[in-house]
């Protein structure tokens, strides 16, 4: 296959440093020889989120993060992770809000705890609540480093992991600045002679993921929007996993058809009941607009103001004080997370 | 009739769709336009959310978000973000509904900064989502945004949504996406197509009290101007009740600007 280009150039005004031809976490070979390591056996993997975090989460590694905006994301993963501290890291996600914005912000609370790298992604905002201040603060003062697909183009990459292959062919990118600034590459296809656009498979080392339900082993079922979860837990070297809750192997050994995570990709499984707060979780509860807004409001006064005083104070309250998830979900509050479990509406799921 | 902007962006978002079609929608003002399309001219119109979602019946509510689980509400196929994308790659996807910041004549749009340089931009917004991959592969693309000379430019600072390219014919062929392109763009002053010939955009309606050449004014590229400039049709009164008290009771975007 030869390389080749769309007619692309000097359509927009931007400029940019061409990005090497590399893989920003395992190369495929790598994660295939990890994979062959695993054991396979049908062991009991739930443990507690900082468990599992201890174990898995290191400096300068990958973390994909799961869910889809505000929908079904790890939140509670995020906080064990930045309670423990990890820097140096590469995100890898299609389109999320707070998971980002709260790593962000204890980068910016204290830098030696936790801080970001660079980023591979599609999307980081908030939707309706307004754009993200701190990926505004962080990229427009040259801190991190950001490597643009579509939203497509992030799902093809984790799914391309997950199928053990380098690359998938995608339709999209092409024409575009990302086909310029991304490590995607356009090709002739062999086959029609058509330019088709290529990106490269992207396995994190450590995979994040919220579910509906999941066994012991792992096993886990999606109800709602799947967002790209299956793909991001097989494409990871390792995958946490929190569920909001504990099914048993009868259950999934009754309907296989309704497990979408396998058990060989996953490697910790959490119990954590609104383990996606304040985030939504389907057929559990709705996502809480108002601390969403709460902790945009501190973030994107500390963008116009250049002070960390309302940073430090919330991640004190939510965070550092906190022992686990749940002393944080306490804060928020019963009457709270009731709420949001009305206005989940029912939606119904097969446990 | 009084009607605010947004209102008139959403009822002529719903002009624009034609029943037995699937569109997949972006956050906001395109579900609305969907939604109204589906209680009035186009009750056989089905979406698409990207987080998964196909052909949804929003019996809870206006989602709020194209992620949010009310878009999943009695969908007919609920599955991850690959399977709606690879949907359009398909072509079951007709139109693509999407927004931005700034867009050119040749209908590329911008999503990503403002600024020079894509390491440092001056403003970073959060960039593709869905975009991207909308305008690249759902059949027809339609883009709402607000009519601004700071918009309507001559060169976009980045190309997150392909357009015509530079205008060339083989353009979007050569970057290998497969829907025919920019077939829309929505203002809340005027509606525009794109030329056959030139790929360029082209004035086709005005608004009520508005003149060709004051659109003109508030964009920074020459406009084609179609033939026979039609004025923009206006939301009856039944259309804003249905905007407002069935589809957006709560004025989560209906209220958020307004003239």
């Amino acid at each position: 296959m030869s390389e080749t280009s769309s007619k692309i150039k000097n359509i927009s005004r931007i400029q940019y440093d061409p990005k090497p031809a590399e893989y920003w976490g395992p190369t495929p070979r790598e994660a295939r020889k990890k994979a062959v390591a695993k054991s396979k056996a049908l062991v009991d993997k739930s443990m507690t989120l900082k468990e599992a975090v201890q174990k898995h989460i290191k400096d300068g590694i990958n973390i994909g993060i799961g869910g889809f905006v505000n929908t079904r994301i790890p939140a509670a993963i995020i906080q064990e992770i930045i309670r423990q501290g990890a820097r140096d890291l590469t995100l890898s996600f299609q389109s999320n809000s707070i998971c980002c914005e709260w790593l962000a912000g204890a980068m910016i609370v204290d830098p030696d705890r936790v801080s970001i790298k660079r980023a591979e992604l599609a999307w980081w905002g908030y939707e309706i609540i307004g754009i993200a201040p701190l990926l505004r603060y962080l990229n427009t003062s040259g801190k991190i480093q950001l490597d643009d697909y579509t939203n497509y183009g992030m799902s093809a990459r984790f799914k391309a992991a997950a199928m053990g292959i380098p690359f998938l062919p995608v339709r999209d990118h092409g024409g575009t600045d990302m086909e310029l600034t991304n490590r995607g590459k356009m090709v002739e296809c062999p086959f029609s002679g058509e330019n088709v656009y290529l990106v490269p498979a992207c396995h994190p080392d450590v995979g994040l993921v919220n579910v509906t339900a999941a066994d012991i082993y792992g096993n886990a079922r999606i109800f709602g929007a799947q967002c790209t979860c299956q793909e991001i837990a097989l494409a990871s070297i390792h995958t946490i996993m929190t569920t909001e809750a504990i099914i048993p192997t009868e259950s999934i050994r009754s309907y296989p058809n309704l497990t979408e995570i396998p058990y060989p990709a996953v490697d910790a499984v959490v119990e954590q009941p609104f383990a996606s707060y304040p985030g939504a979780c389907y057929g559990n509860y709705w996502f809480d607009m108002d601390h969403l807004r709460y902790y945009r409001g501190i973030c994107d006064e500390f963008r116009k103001t250049g002070k960390r005083d309302g940073l430090k104070k919330y991640f004190e309250e939510y965070i550092f004080s906190c022992e686990t998830s749940d002393d944080f979900l306490e804060k928020i509050g019963y009457k709270n997370l009731r709420k949001l479990r009305k206005m989940d509406g029912a939606q119904p799921v097969i446990l | 009739m009084e009607y605010s902007a947004v209102e008139m962006i959403s009822y002529t978002g719903s002009r624009v769709l034609e029943d037995e079609k699937i569109v997949f929608v972006g956050t906001g003002l395109p579900i609305i336009a969907a939604m109204h399309a589906q209680l009035t001219h186009a009750p056989n119109l089905y979406m698409i959310y990207e987080a998964g979602s196909l052909a949804p019946i929003l019996e809870i509510g206006m989602p709020l978000s194209v992620g949010d689980t009310r878009a999943a509400r009695k969908a007919c196929y609920l599955k991850g973000l690959c399977a709606v994308f690879e949907l359009t790659q398909r072509g079951f996807a007709d139109y693509a509904f999407i927004g931005g910041a700034q867009i050119d004549m040749y209908g590329n749009v911008c999503s990503h900064l403002e600024g020079d340089v894509y390491e440092k931009p001056n403003i970073r917004f959060p960039g593709s989502g869905g975009a991207g991959a909308m305008a690249a592969n759902c059949e027809k693309t339609i883009v709402i945004m607000a009519l601004e000379k700071r918009r309507f430019v001559q060169q976009v600072d980045f190309v997150t949504s392909i357009g015509f390219g530079d205008g060339s014919p083989d353009y979007r062929e050569k970057a290998g996406v497969m829907g025919s392109g920019p077939y829309r763009v929505i203002t809340q002053h005027a509606l525009f197509g794109f030329d056959e010939e030139t790929r360029r955009m082209k004035l086709l309606e005005v608004a009520p009290g508005k003149t060709p050449a004051e659109v003109q004014d508030n964009v920074s590229f020459e406009l084609l101007m179609d033939e026979n400039v039609k004025e923009m049709a206006v939301p009856t009164e039944q259309d804003l009740k249905l905007l407002k008290e069935e589809i957006d009771p709560e004025g989560y975007f209906l209220k958020r600007v307004t003239r």
